[in-house]
């Protein structure tokens, strides 16, 4: 395996072709808690589970879910404070852009940007690719969009994906309860009922977070007491 | 060592080499063009629910208006408003920059921004510039703290008062004040007192005119009244619209279409590349 002398610097190519960094990167992001997103009719819906290391852990001070702009929101899967650099720089680019042409950042222009960012880090010295992949729901003139970024900078648009630990059996589940005429209502409780499948211990509003946009176009993250109803609604 | 002067690169900063070129190209009778200035009336009092500003709406360049209705008071946050004096450029982007500024601030802390947060960005750049961006604020909002009204002098001073006015028409709006102001003034004699001190800058003032805008800001939210009063309405439209008698006799009419209309036919073969 001529991969494994290729595995320590980012800027050289393994004979494979492969960065072999990225892949580390992918693993990193694989062992990462749960997230997901699922994109309805009239709105889109993400969602991640929030285990915390210790029950002394305040977890009101713990927040996963950003908002990026008034009508853009992100989640994570990986390393959280690769995650908090990544929100700081894209909070920033949509302000920027904002200033410019006097006109909220379109989510495919904001995605484009972070993976930009997060391309950067793959082709320069010294540095290491983020080890986060991000879920980016928005809702725009273009009506609502689910867009996921990996670390190598690649992002794509789904209708549902799931990433982190437990991703294959999440997947498998989304693509059995997904439809094309979901309500936003509908795809909350399929995202909890997707959670739930991989959950260890006792769901509740505390150790998962919501966070949904609709058609009104504001991004808001569910109050524990909100998350408890739905998950009230789905048992 | 030889006398003459060494050239040292800039370490970084804003250069102030040209504005010397400027005053001393001044100084020999050639003059920089005049930049659109806002002339001004601007005025802010704190009332007992939190702050009106005020504003007029005039800009003029040089001896000419430009703008007859202009907005002076820009939006700085959700709770806090800025209204402008100087060159109208400068007020609009520094006020739109430290907005931009305060929004991303807001997304970092997840709290409501302060005044004196606006306040300070704003000293700060206008410091930096050592008053060569002529921008002259009056800031008020209402945030956790309560009401707080500031006015901000080119230079980057500051002053923290129960009413302020800047711009030429400063003087005329504070004579207003000076008499009538005291503390506890409700939303209507506060909107009323506002009022009557820009009116006093637009009529007693060549650089301020037309309309009075007011904004009022309160713990509860912000109501902006733009164009709240009209004092100098166009009269001399003439109603019945204007007719020219005809002068010369139409002898003969004939028109040419310049343009072929250009007829789609369906079905045809694609063009070769």
């Amino acid at each position: 395996m001529g991969d494994s002398q290729y595995s320590f610097s980012l800027t050289t190519f393994s004979p494979s072709g492969k960065l072999v960094q990225i892949e580390h990167a992918l693993t990193a992001v694989g062992s990462g808690q749960t997230s997901l997103g699922i994109k309805a009719a009239n709105g889109v819906v993400i969602a991640t589970e929030k285990k915390l290391p210790s029950i002394l852990v305040d977890e009101t001070s713990v927040q996963k879910i950003q908002c990026l702009t008034p009508n853009i929101g992100v989640v994570y899967s990986g390393m959280g404070p690769d995650f908090r650099v990544l929100v700081r720089k894209s909070r920033k680019q949509a302000e920027q852009y904002h200033r410019l042409y006097k006109e909220p950042i379109p989510v495919t222009q904001l995605v484009r940007e972070t993976a930009a960012v997060m391309q950067e880090f793959t082709q320069s010295g010294g540095v290491r690719p983020f080890g986060v992949s991000l879920l980016v729901a928005g809702y725009d003139d273009n009506g609502p969009q689910l867009y996921q970024v990996d670390p190598s900078g690649s992002y794509f648009s789904w209708k549902a994906s799931a990433m982190g630990k437990n991703v294959s059996n999440a997947k498998t589940f989304l693509e059995k309860r997904y439809t094309d005429d979901m309500e936003l209502d509908d795809a909350v409780h399929t995202a909890i009922l997707t959670l739930k499948e991989g959950f260890e211990g006792q769901i509740s509003g505390k150790n998962i977070e919501i966070g949904i946009i609709g058609a009104d176009k504001k991004f808001r993250v569910l109050t524990p007491a909100e998350v408890d109803d739905y998950l009230a609604e789905v048992e | 060592m030889s006398n003459s002067v060494i050239e040292v690169p800039p370490k970084g900063g804003f250069s102030f080499d040209l504005c010397k070129r400027n005053e001393m190209l001044a100084k020999k009778g050639v003059n920089p063009p005049s930049f659109r200035k806002t002339g001004t009336t601007i005025v802010g009092l704190v009332f007992q629910d939190g702050v009106i500003l005020g504003a007029d709406t005039r800009a003029t360049e040089g001896p000419i208006v430009c703008d007859k209705n202009c907005e002076k008071i820009h939006y700085m946050a959700p709770n806090i408003y800025c209204c402008g004096a100087g060159t109208a450029a400068d007020t609009e982007a520094v006020t739109d920059m430290v907005s931009s500024q305060l929004q991303l601030h807001r997304y970092h802390t997840g709290r409501e921004s302060r005044v004196v947060t606006a306040l300070t960005l704003l000293k700060r750049h206008l410091f930096n510039y050592q008053g060569y961006v002529s921008a002259a604020l009056v800031l008020g909002g209402v945030d956790v703290t309560g009401p707080h009204l500031h006015t901000i002098y080119p230079h980057g001073s500051t002053d923290t008062l129960p009413f302020a006015t800047m711009g030429s028409g400063s003087l005329a709006a504070m004579a207003v004040f000076e008499s009538k102001y005291k503390e506890g003034l409700t939303r209507n004699e506060g909107i009323e007192l506002v009022t009557e001190a820009i009116c006093s800058g637009i009529f007693n003032d060549l650089g301020s005119g037309s309309n009075v805008d007011v904004c009022v800001i309160t713990k509860g939210g912000k109501e902006y009244l733009r164009n709240h009063l009209q004092p100098n309405p166009r009269t001399y439209t003439n109603s019945k619209g204007y007719s020219f008698p005809k002068k010369t006799e139409v002898l003969l009419t004939k028109i040419i279409p310049l343009k072929e209309k250009v007829e789609i036919i369906e079905g045809g073969d694609a063009m070769e590349e």
